[in-house]
């Protein structure tokens, strides 16, 4: 009842396709928005109570070549949970930061631009370290990273002599 | 002679500093107070690496955290000794395809003794203990001389696995 309000509400005001908007589960609502307009939707959400950033994260959808970043917001008054994807190219990853907005995204947006690569305009931080430190290779957490080579490269495995599945007893 | 003399008592009073980087800390809890009480072996938590004996690494080490094991350890007075616990400073545990953490202790700092398990549950490192103390009295466990002796070697490995970073501060 509440979320089909506010559904009703966001496509009324905001000119929404309701195409673009799923329920998750009882009081979470996903939507998707094109990238030009993932901000000013943001700001509006802002702007109705969702006070709250809670998480933004990215996917890398390699096969379609993008990423899609997950915004998740959190109205206290309106006990519900909203989150937002939108889609970026792979060959341009780019998006504007919302920290003018909520400045908790200060850490999430500094996170994926070191693990994804994505780049936030008007992020102070973008390109410094913030977890690795002295990382040359590609930004770990995207796909076409292979960390089992990058691991067995660069520290050196433990040499068994033995089959060590074929060495299972119990000790004492 | 004397330094078998000096064995002999180093092996009874042992200050552990445990560096819990891993989820093998919260084996340490039961370990230290009334179930299994640790202090009648003699062992201790100690509070600085300058005061301790013992440097006990529970679990997995990201190259970040092995940085500051490095210090830790050159931090402490000789002798010491280095306890890896857990299968993860053994030879990588369910991280050993991680980009992020190390596979084998033994490259980057001399370990003494291994405690194998995922986790070792206090009884193990109880044993591990009585092992360790067995080995120090018989003057087996000589880690912190290897890396007095082939300070090159472990250097090398230590630079090949964090770069050019390891003695500068960010």
């Amino acid at each position: 009842m509440l979320q089909n309000e506010f559904i009703a509400k966001i496509e009324q005001e905001f000119g929404l396709d309701s195409a673009h908007i799923t329920i998750v589960a009882e009081k979470k609502i996903a939507v998707t928005v094109d990238s030009g307009q993932a901000l000013a939707f943001l700001s509006y959400l802002k702007n109705i109570d969702f006070i709250q950033m809670s998480l933004i994260t990215a996917v890398d959808w390699i096969a379609e070549n993008h990423f899609e970043l997950v915004y998740t917001l959190v109205s206290w008054e309106k006990n519900l949970t909203v989150s937002v994807s939108t889609f970026i190219p792979r060959s341009e990853p780019r998006m504007v930061s919302v920290r003018h907005i909520w400045p908790t995204a200060k850490y999430y947006e500094w996170d994926i631009n070191e693990f994804f690569g994505i780049v936030f305009s008007g992020h102070p931080e973008m390109g410094k370290p913030l977890f690795l430190e002295g990382w040359s290779e590609k930004p770990p957490l995207r796909k076409d990273f292979d960390p089992q080579a990058y691991s067995y490269e660069r520290f050196p495995s433990r040499e068994y002599d033995y089959e060590v599945e074929n060495k299972g007893r119990v000790v004492e | 002679m004397w330094e078998k003399v000096q064995d002999i008592t180093r092996g009874h009073s042992l200050w552990m500093l445990y560096y819990c980087t891993g989820c093998g800390a919260i084996e340490l809890p039961p370990t230290m107070t009334s179930r299994f009480d640790m202090e009648r072996f003699g062992i201790g938590p100690m509070a600085t690496p300058r005061q301790a004996d013992i440097l006990l690494v529970t679990g997995y080490l990201s190259t970040k955290t092995l940085r500051r094991v490095i210090y830790t350890y050159e931090q402490m007075q000789s002798p010491k000794w280095l306890v890896g616990f857990g299968s993860c400073t053994l030879n990588g545990g369910i991280y050993h395809d991680s980009y992020a953490t190390i596979n084998q202790l033994d490259q980057y700092l001399p370990v003494d003794l291994y405690l194998a398990g995922c986790m070792p549950r206090p009884e193990a490192i109880i044993k591990g203990f009585k092992q360790l103390m067995t080995m120090i009295r018989t003057g087996e466990a000589d880690g912190w001389k290897r890396y007095r002796d082939n300070r090159e070697w472990y250097r090398k490995n230590q630079t090949k696995a964090l770069g050019d970073l390891l003695y500068t501060t960010r």
